[in-house]
C-alpha cells in the first residue's frame, strides 16, 4: 500500500490538500487512511479483516488493539461485526464485494439490516473491477441485493474526496451502511462537495437536454465524460452524482426529469435493480411517464480475462458509447 | 478438561455480589433449603416444561421437542450461572444467552417467564398471536432477548463478537450461546469457533443440546455428528460432556473455574424430554389438542 505524506496537510481538517500530497492513493486505500485517522480521536471504530486487508494496512499500524483480521470467514466476520455493535464499538468489516454482498448475504440481512446494527460494511472490488481475475471476483449484482434489505444505506464514492468525506459521515450515522468501492482507480473530481451529506445527490453539471444520473467512481466519471462529449455535439447534459443509492434522493431524480427530455442511469452494476432499477422505479411511481435510457453491466457475466477498461467498454460503460447511445435515443424519442 | 484459573477473582467476585442482589428480588432465584440445592431449579424446570407444552395447545403450536430437551440446561444458566436482571433486560452488567437453535424459543419463552422476565400468563396467551412479540423463532424484542435467532448457524458467529467486544472494553461480561447438534452441520458454526479458539475467548460458553434429532429426523442419519466432542477438543476448545438433564451435573459444568481457551459442553439431552407419554422420542414440532394436552400434562403428574 502507497505510504501517505507524513508531513503536510491534515487529513481530518484538510482533505483536499491531503488528497493533492497523496495523488496516487485508490480510493481503498484512501478509506483505510480516512478511518485510521478518524479513529485516533474516537476510540470507537472496530476494523475487522477476511484476510483481504493487504499489507501495511494504516489502521492496523495505528490501533493494532482495535484490528482484528479474522481469517478466510466473511459470514462470521458479519454475525461477529453485530456482536461487537451491540457492547457499543462501531464495526467496520472490510472484504471484496462478492463476499460481503454475497457470500454473506444472510449475515448481512439478519445481522447488520434487521437489527440496524451500528455496522458498516465495506467492500472493493465492485463491479468488474477484478477484471482479470474474473467473475468470482466481480460484484455486478450487490448492490440490487443491498438495497433490497430494509434500512440498509447503501453508497459508492465518486472519488477520493467522497471517500473521505463519507468516512466520516458514516461514523456520524447510526446504523447499517454499504459502502462500496471499486480496486483501480485513482480518481479525483473538480466538482466541489460542500455540504455533503449521505443520500444527498449532488449535481455536478447543469443542463437540460438529457439527465444524466451516476452513481460510485465509473458511473460519475463515464457520466461526465459523456456529458463532454454531448456538449461537444450540441447537447446539454446535466450531471447528478447519486452517490447514495439508498435511500435514493427522489427529489434529485424528479428535478432531473424536470429540466431534461431524457433521463439516463450510469453505474458499473447489472442494469437490474440497482441505480437503473431504483430510478425507473421512482419515475413510475410519480407517473411521470419518462423514458429511462440504463447504461450498466449488461445482464451477463464476463468469464474472459481482460482489463476493468476493457470489460467496461464491452457493455457499452464508456463516455463515447454512453453519448451515441443519447444521441441515438434523443433522435428516435417519441415524448 | 484445562483446570487452570486465570482472572478467576474478577470472573467471581461481581458475579456473586450480584448474584445475592438480585436473588434479594428475583423470588425466583431464591435458594432453596435442600441438601444439594438444586429443589427450587428442579421445581422451575417443571414449570417451564409445564409452560412449554401449553405452548404447544396453542393455534399453531410450537417446536416442542427440542424446547423440552433444553429444559435443565436453561434452567441452570438463568436460574443459577448467569449474571442478569429480569427486572431491568438490558442491564448493561448482564451475561447474555443466545439460543442460535431459534427455533426453540417456546423453551426459551417458558424460561424466561419463569424466571420473572414477563409474565407467563401472557406468554401463553400471546405466543403465536397476531402482532404479539412472541414469534415462533426467537424475537429480540422479548425481554431478556438480544437477538433474533432461528436462521441456523448464527449463533456463534454472534456470541463470538459479544464476547471480543466486550474484552474489548475490558469487561467480564460472560457469553452463553446454545447450538442444536443438528445444527452443528451449517458450516459457519465453524468459522466461528475456530475465531473463538485462535482469539482464546474465555469469556465464552457453547452448550450444545444434543438431542439427536433434527427436523427430518435422527441427526445420526441425516448429517453424523458422533465425533462432537473430539471435533472441539481439535478446534481449541475445553470440553465437557454431561447428562444435559442432569442440574447438578450442568451447573458444575458451566461453573468450573475457566482456563485460557473458550469451552464447550456437550449436553445429552432426549427430545420431549420430562413427558413420559413421549418415552423419549418427542415431536420435533407440534401442534396439541385440548385432550393431548390433557394427556401429556397427566403424564408429567402436572394437573391439567
Amino acid at each position: 500500500m502507497n505510504a501517505p505524506q507524513t508531513s503536510g496537510a491534515d487529513l481530518a481538517t484538510a482533505p483536499e490538500a491531503w488528497l493533492r500530497e497523496n495523488p496516487k492513493l485508490s480510493n481503498r486505500q484512501i478509506f483505510r487512511h480516512a478511518l485510521a485517522r478518524l479513529a485516533e480521536q474516537d476510540p470507537r471504530p472496530v476494523l475487522l479483516e477476511a484476510d483481504l486487508g493487504g499489507g501495511g494496512d494504516p489502521f492496523e499500524a495505528r490501533h493494532k488493539a482495535r484490528y482484528f483480521n479474522l481469517g478466510i470467514c466473511e459470514a462470521t466476520m458479519l454475525d461477529m461485526a453485530c456482536g461487537l455493535a451491540h457492547v457499543g464499538h462501531v464495526v467496520f468489516a472490510h472484504t471484496f464485494a462478492p463476499f460481503g454482498a454475497m457470500r454473506a448475504c444472510e449475515q448481512v440481512r439478519l445481522a447488520m439490516a434487521y437489527p440496524r446494527a451500528n455496522v458498516k460494511l465495506v467492500c472493493d472490488y465492485g463491479g468488474v473491477s477484478g477484471a482479470f481475475f474474473g467473475p468470482t471476483h466481480h460484484a455486478i449484482e450487490d448492490l440490487a441485493i443491498l438495497r433490497a434489505m430494509p434500512g440498509m444505506m447503501v453508497f459508492s464514492p465518486a472519488d477520493g474526496l467522497e471517500t473521505l468525506l463519507a468516512t466520516r459521515a458514516m461514523l456520524d450515522h447510526a446504523g447499517p451502511v454499504y459502502m462500496r468501492l471499486g480496486r483501480n482507480r485513482v480518481s479525483r473530481l473538480d466538482a466541489p462537495r460542500d455540504g455533503f451529506m449521505l443520500g444527498r445527490a449532488l449535481c455536478f453539471r447543469e443542463g437540460s437536454d438529457v439527465g444524466l444520473i451516476a452513481h460510485g467512481e465509473v458511473g460519475v466519471c463515464v457520466a461526465t465524460e459523456a456529458a463532454q462529449r454531448l456538449e461537444a455535439q450540441g447537447v446539454s447534459a446535466r450531471v447528478v452524482n447519486m452517490h447514495t443509492l439508498k435511500p435514493l434522493d427522489e427529489a434529485a431524480v424528479l428535478e432531473t426529469a424536470e429540466r431534461t427530455r431524457l433521463l439516463v442511469t450510469v453505474e458499473e452494476h447489472t442494469i437490474l435493480g440497482g441505480l437503473g432499477g431504483a430510478v425507473c422505479e421512482t419515475v413510475c411511481a410519480h407517473g411521470l411517464g419518462r423514458r429511462v435510457l440504463r447504461v450498466g453491466i449488461q445482464d451477463r457475466y464476463d468469464p474472459l480475462a481482460g482489463s476493468h477498461e476493457s470489460l467496461l467498454r464491452g457493455h457499452g460503460l464508456d463516455g463515447a458509447a454512453v453519448a451515441e447511445r443519447v444521441l441515438a435515443s434523443l433522435s428516435t424519442r417519441k415524448n | 478438561m484445562r483446570a487452570k484459573i486465570q482472572n478467576q477473582e474478577l470472573l467471581r467476585t461481581p458475579r456473586t455480589m450480584i448474584r445475592s442482589t438480585i436473588a434479594a428480588i428475583a423470588d425466583a432465584r431464591l435458594e432453596s433449603p435442600s441438601e444439594d440445592g438444586l429443589d427450587s431449579l428442579r421445581a422451575q424446570t417443571r414449570r417451564i416444561r409445564w409452560l412449554t407444552v401449553r405452548l404447544a395447545a396453542t393455534a399453531s403450536g410450537c417446536h416442542l421437542g427440542g424446547s423440552l430437551s433444553l429444559a435443565e440446561i436453561l434452567t441452570a444458566l438463568l436460574g443459577r450461572v448467569m449474571r442478569i436482571n429480569p427486572r431491568e433486560p438490558d442491564w448493561e452488567g448482564r451475561d447474555h444467552l443466545i439460543l442460535s437453535k431459534g427455533h426453540a424459543a417456546a423453551g426459551l419463552y417458558a424460561a424466561l417467564s419463569a424466571f420473572g422476565f414477563f409474565d407467563s400468563e401472557e406468554l401463553v396467551q400471546r405466543y403465536n398471536a397476531e402482532g404479539s412479540i412472541f414469534t415462533g423463532h426467537v424475537n429480540a424484542r422479548v425481554p431478556g432477548v438480544d437477538f433474533s435467532t432461528g436462521s441456523l448457524g448464527h449463533g456463534l458467529g454472534l456470541g463470538t463478537g459479544l464476547a471480543l467486544g466486550y474484552r474489548l472494553k475490558g469487561l467480564t461480561n460472560r457469553v452463553y450461546v446454545i447450538c442444536g447438534d443438528g445444527e452443528m452441520g451449517e458450516g459457519s458454526n465453524w468459522e466461528a469457533l475456530q475465531v473463538a479458539s485462535h482469539h482464546r475467548l474465555s469469556n465464552l460458553t457453547v452448550i450444545i443440546d444434543r438431542n439427536g434429532g433434527q427436523n427430518d429426523g435422527p441427526t445420526e442419519d441425516i448429517l453424523s455428528q458422533s465425533a462432537l466432542n473430539e471435533r472441539l477438543l481439535t478446534f481449541g476448545f475445553e470440553t465437557l460432556e454431561v447428562d444435559g438433564h442432569d442440574l447438578r451435573a450442568l451447573c458444575a459444568a458451566l461453573e468450573a473455574p475457566g482456563g485460557t481457551t473458550p469451552r464447550a459442553i456437550i449436553a445429552r439431552t432426549q427430545k420431549g424430554a420430562g413427558v413420559p407419554m413421549f418415552k423419549g422420542k418427542g415431536p420435533h414440532y407440534a401442534v396439541f389438542s385440548p385432550e393431548q394436552l390433557k394427556r401429556a400434562l397427566a403424564s408429567m403428574g402436572e394437573v391439567p
